[in-house]
C-alpha cells in the first residue's frame, strides 16, 4: 500500500546537456494508479525525462512535480520518499551481504524504524517472488534476478510513483511477466507506473498509456492500445506493433486487441463463429 | 564437413557442483545460423563460452568432450564472440569507435588498408558509421553493443558466437543485427546466436536448440518454436502462442505472416 | 607536450621522481616538486593540478604524525614530485598511445597485455561510479552528515563497484583475448607514436643528469 498517493505532473519542461537540447516543452500528467508506458527512440530523451523524476537533473525550464513537490527543490535522495526508480545495469549497484539486506537499504536510508523495514522488505520479495533468495548473497545469483533483485528495492521504498528504464531487459518470458504482474499490483495499489521501454509487448500487457518522445518533444500521448495498432503512427517514430497487435490487425480481428490474452480471446471467439477450429 | 562439433561437452565452473552444461553435441555448418533458446540458466552461454575455445581459460573450470572447430579453408577466419555484457569487451585503449572496431584486426596483423577496409564494413553493416570519431566511452548501452559486435565481424571470423546481441538495442538496431547474421551466413559465416528475441528466429535461423538445465533437449528447424512443449515452456513465438491459447489446431503458425495465410483458408 | 613520445613523458616522470631522492633535501626536493607541480599546472590547472594536488595532502598528514618538520618537509616533497608527475602523465598520456608505443617498440604484446588488461576497465569505470552514486542517491542514499553516515556512505558506494570489477575480472580478461590481444600475437600499429632522434637524445640526456647527480651525491657524501 502506497504510503502517499501523488500525482505526476511535467509542465512545459526543458532540458538541455549544455547546448544540446534534450527535452523540449513536455507537458503531461499521470494520475495516481495509472500505468504508462514512454517510447522512443534511443536519444529521444526517454532516460533524461526519467532521471529528471527522480531529481538527478532538473529542469531548464517548466517544472516537474510529484505530489505537492517541485522537484526542483529537492535532492534525489529526499525524492526517494516519493520516487522508486530502477535504471539501466542496476544489477551493478548491489552490494549487501544478502539479498535481504540490499532490498532493505532503502527503506533504512529513508530512517524508518526496523519493524516497517522488516514489512517493507517482506514484501517487496514477496511482490517479485524472491523470498525464497532472501538470504543469498546477490552475486551468486544470475543477472536476471539481480536486475529482481533492484526492483525490489525501489518497491520496498513504497513509492507514490514508480519510473523504470527498461525492466524487462535480459528477463526470459516467465521473469517478464513476473515483473507486468508486480507492477499491476502496484498501480492497483495506487501507484503511478512510468516505464521507458522497447519492449512493445511487454507495454501492451502491463501499461494503458502511451508517451512517445520524439527528438525532445512528446510526440503522442493517449491510451497505448490506440498507438501500438497504427503502423502509421509507429513507423515515423522508430518502432513497429508488438506480435499480438500485429496478428490483431493482420486478421482484421474485431475490437483490434492488443494482449496476446484478448487477442487469443477474440481470435477463439472469431473462429468458432467462423465454425472453424 | 562441419565447421564446429561440440561431441558431449560437459563443463562445471569453479568450485560448482552441477555442471552447467551437460553432455552437448551439436554440429554447425558453413553459412549456417544455429539459434539457442532456453530460460535463465539453461546453459547457452556456457555453450557459447565452450565453442569460443574461452572454457579452457576458465581458472578452476572443469571440461569434459571434444570441441572442433575447423576455419575456413584458407587457414584464415577464426572464431569471434560477442559476450551478453558488451563493457566488459571494450578495449579501454582506443579514443575512437573507429579505433575501437579496428583493435581487432590490428592483433591480427593485417595490413593497414586491409584494417581500413574491414572497418569501413563493419561500421556500414552495424549502421554506425557516424559514430566513427566518437570516444567509445561516452556511448550509450546499444551504442556499445554495435560496437562491440562490429569490432568482432572486423576480424572476419569463420565462425561468430552471439550471446544476446539485442538485449540493449530498440527495434531498429535489433533489425539491423539480425540481417547482419544473416548476411553474415550468405558469405559463408557459421553464426550461433543465443537469444531471447524469439520472434525475429523463424525469418533468421536455419535451425533451434532447445537448451534446458544444461543440456540440450532438441534440435529442430525453426518449426520447433511452435511445438506444445515449447509453448509450454515459455519458447514458443508470440503467434504460435497465442494460437495456442486461442485452441485452434495445430501446427500453430510461426508469425504473422503464416497466420494470415492459415486464417485465409 | 601531449604530443611528445609516450616513452619521453615515461622518462620525465622517473627522471624527477630519482632526482627528488638523489638531490639534497630539501632544496633538490623542492625544485623537482616545483617543477613537476609546474608540469601538471600547465596540463590543466583544474583538470591536473588540484588532483595532484588533493591526491599529495593526505600523506603529508600522515608524515606530520609520525615525523618532526624537517623529515616531514623532506619526504613529503619527494612524495609530491612522485605524486604530481604520475597525475600529470596519467592525464597527458592515454593508455592505449602507451600500448602502441610499446608494441611498436618491439617490447611484445605479453607486457603491453598486462598493462592494457588493468587499463581497458578505467574509463568505463567512472561512468559506473556515477552511475552507482546516482542508484544509491534515488535510494535515500544521503552524502552529508557526521563521519560515520559518512563512511556507511562510503560503503554503499565503494561496495558495488569493487563487486561488480570483482565479478567481471574473468570476463575482462577473456574479453580482450577474444578481441585477438593475446601474449605473442605480432600487432599491426594503427598509429605508433612518432619518436625522433631530438627525442632519443632527450631520452638519453635525462638518464644522463640522473646518472650523474647520483655520482655527484655519492662523492660529495664520501
Amino acid at each position: 500500500m502506497a504510503a502517499v498517493s501523488a500525482e505526476l505532473r511535467f509542465g512545459q519542461v526543458s532540458f538541455s546537456y549544455g547546448t544540446v537540447p534534450a527535452l523540449r516543452d513536455v507537458s503531461f500528467a499521470l494520475a495516481p494508479g495509472e500505468r504508462a508506458a514512454l517510447l522512443g527512440r534511443n536519444g529521444a530523451g526517454k532516460s533524461t525525462l526519467l532521471r529528471l523524476v527522480t531529481g538527478l537533473l532538473h529542469p531548464a525550464a517548466g517544472k516537474v512535480s510529484v505530489g505537492d513537490w517541485d522537484t526542483s527543490g529537492r535532492t534525489p535522495e529526499s525524492l526517494a520518499r516519493r520516487v522508486g526508480s530502477v535504471f539501466q545495469h542496476a544489477d551493478q549497484q548491489l552490494f549487501a551481504r544478502s539479498l535481504r539486506d540490499d532490498v532493505a537499504f532503502g527503506p533504512r536510508a529513508l530512517g524508518l524504524a526496523a519493524a516497517e523495514v522488516a514489512r517493507r522488505v517482506d514484501g517487496a520479495l514477496a511482490a517479485l517472488e524472491l523470498s525464497a533468495h532472501a538470504a543469498e548473497h546477490p552475486y551468486d545469483l544470475p543477472p536476471a534476478f539481480r536486475k529482481l533483485a533492484a526492483l525490489a528495492g525501489a518497491f520496498a521504498l513504497e513509492p507514490a510513483v514508480l519510473v523504470l528504464d527498461e525492466p524487462t531487459a535480459g528477463l526470459d518470458r516467465p521473469l517478464r511477466a513476473r515483473v507486468a504482474r508486480a507492477l499491476s499490483e502496484r498501480a492497483a495499489a495506487g501507484v503511478v507506473v512510468l516505464v521507458a521501454t522497447h519492449d512493445l509487448a511487454f507495454a501492451a500487457e502491463v501499461l494503458e498509456r502511451g508517451l512517445v518522445l520524439d527528438r525532445g518533444r512528446l510526440a503522442w500521448d493517449a491510451p497505448l492500445a490506440a498507438l501500438l495498432t497504427s503502423s502509421e503512427r509507429l513507423t515515423p517514430l522508430g518502432l513497429a506493433p508488438p506480435v499480438g497487435a500485429a496478428l490483431s490487425a493482420a486478421l482484421d480481428l474485431p475490437g483490434r486487441p492488443v494482449r496476446e490474452r484478448d487477442v487469443a480471446h477474440t481470435l477463439a471467439r472469431v473462429a468458432a463463429a467462423r465454425g472453424r477450429v | 564437413m562441419a565447421r564446429l562439433t561440440l561431441e558431449r561437452v560437459s563443463f562445471w565452473y569453479p568450485a560448482t557442483e552441477r555442471p552447467a552444461l551437460r553432455d552437448a553435441s551439436l554440429a554447425v555448418a558453413p553459412g549456417e545460423v544455429v539459434a539457442l533458446v532456453g530460460n535463465v540458466g539453461a546453459g547457452a552461454s556456457t555453450l557459447l563460452l565452450v565453442a569460443a575455445d574461452l572454457a579452457p581459460r576458465v581458472v578452476g573450470g572443469i571440461i569434459k568432450g571434444t570441441v572442433d572447430f575447423r576455419g575456413r579453408g584458407n587457414g584464415e577466419g577464426g572464431r569471434g564472440i560477442v559476450l551478453p555484457t558488451p563493457w566488459t569487451q571494450l578495449s579501454g585503449m582506443a579514443f575512437t569507435v573507429r579505433d575501437e572496431v579496428a583493435f581487432g584486426p590490428a592483433n591480427l596483423g593485417w595490413p593497414r588498408e586491409r584494417i581500413a577496409g574491414a572497418v569501413d564494413r563493419a561500421l556500414d553493416a552495424l549502421g554506425i558509421g557516424a559514430l566513427a570519431a566518437r570516444d567509445p566511452a561516452t556511448l550509450s548501452g546499444g551504442e556499445l553493443q554495435r560496437v562491440v559486435i562490429a569490432g568482432i565481424v572486423a576480424m572476419e571470423p569463420a565462425l561468430v558466437l552471439l550471446d544476446e546481441p539485442t538485449a540493449e538495442l530498440d527495434p531498429e538496431g535489433a533489425g539491423l543485427v539480425w540481417r547482419l547474421v544473416r548476411a553474415l551466413a550468405g558469405d559463408g559465416c557459421s553464426v550461433v546466436v543465443a537469444t531471447s528475441d524469439l520472434n525475429a528466429l523463424p525469418e533468421v535461423a536455419h535451425r533451434i536448440v532447445w537448451m534446458e538445465d544444461g543440456a540440450v533437449r532438441r534440435i529442430g528447424d525453426p518449426a520447433l518454436l511452435a511445438e506444445n512443449a515449447l509453448c509450454e515452456a515459455g519458447l514458443a513465438t508470440t503467434v504460435a502462442d497465442v494460437w495456442r491459447t486461442a485452441r485452434l489446431g495445430a501446427p500453430y503458425p510461426l508469425t504473422v505472416a503464416q497466420a494470415e495465410e492459415r486464417w485465409r483458408q | 607536450m601531449s604530443r611528445r613520445h609516450p616513452f619521453t613523458l615515461l622518462a620525465l616522470v622517473a627522471a624527477l621522481t630519482a632526482l627528488a631522492w638523489i638531490l639534497p633535501a630539501p632544496a633538490g626536493g623542492l625544485g623537482t616538486a616545483a617543477a613537476a607541480l609546474a608540469l601538471a599546472a600547465a596540463a590543466g590547472p583544474r583538470r591536473v593540478l588540484v588532483p595532484a594536488l588533493v591526491t599529495a595532502a593526505p600523506f603529508w598528514l600522515f608524515l606530520l604524525l609520525l615525523h618532526d618538520v624537517p623529515s616531514t618537509i623532506a619526504i613529503g616533497l619527494r612524495l609530491t614530485t612522485m605524486i604530481a608527475s604520475v597525475v600529470w602523465v596519467g592525464a597527458l598520456l592515454p593508455p592505449g598511445r602507451l600500448v602502441e608505443a610499446m608494441v611498436a617498440a618491439g617490447w611484445g604484446v605479453t607486457a603491453a597485455y598486462l598493462f592494457a588488461a588493468a587499463l581497458s576497465a578505467v574509463p568505463l569505470l567512472k561512468a559506473r561510479a556515477q552511475r552507482i552514486v546516482d542508484a544509491q542517491r534515488c535510494r535515500g542514499l544521503s552524502p552529508r552528515g557526521g563521519l560515520g553516515r559518512r563512511l556507511r556512505a562510503l560503503r554503499a558506494l565503494a561496495l558495488p563497484l569493487v563487486l561488480s570489477v570483482l565479478h567481471e575480472v574473468d570476463e575482462r580478461a577473456l574479453a580482450l583475448e577474444t578481441r585477438g590481444f593475446v601474449p605473442g600475437a605480432r600487432r599491426t600499429p594503427l598509429a605508433p607514436p612518432r619518436d625522433g632522434t631530438g627525442e632519443r637524445a632527450a631520452r638519453w640526456l635525462l638518464l644522463v643528469a640522473c646518472g650523474a647527480a647520483l655520482a655527484w651525491r655519492i662523492a660529495w657524501r664520501g
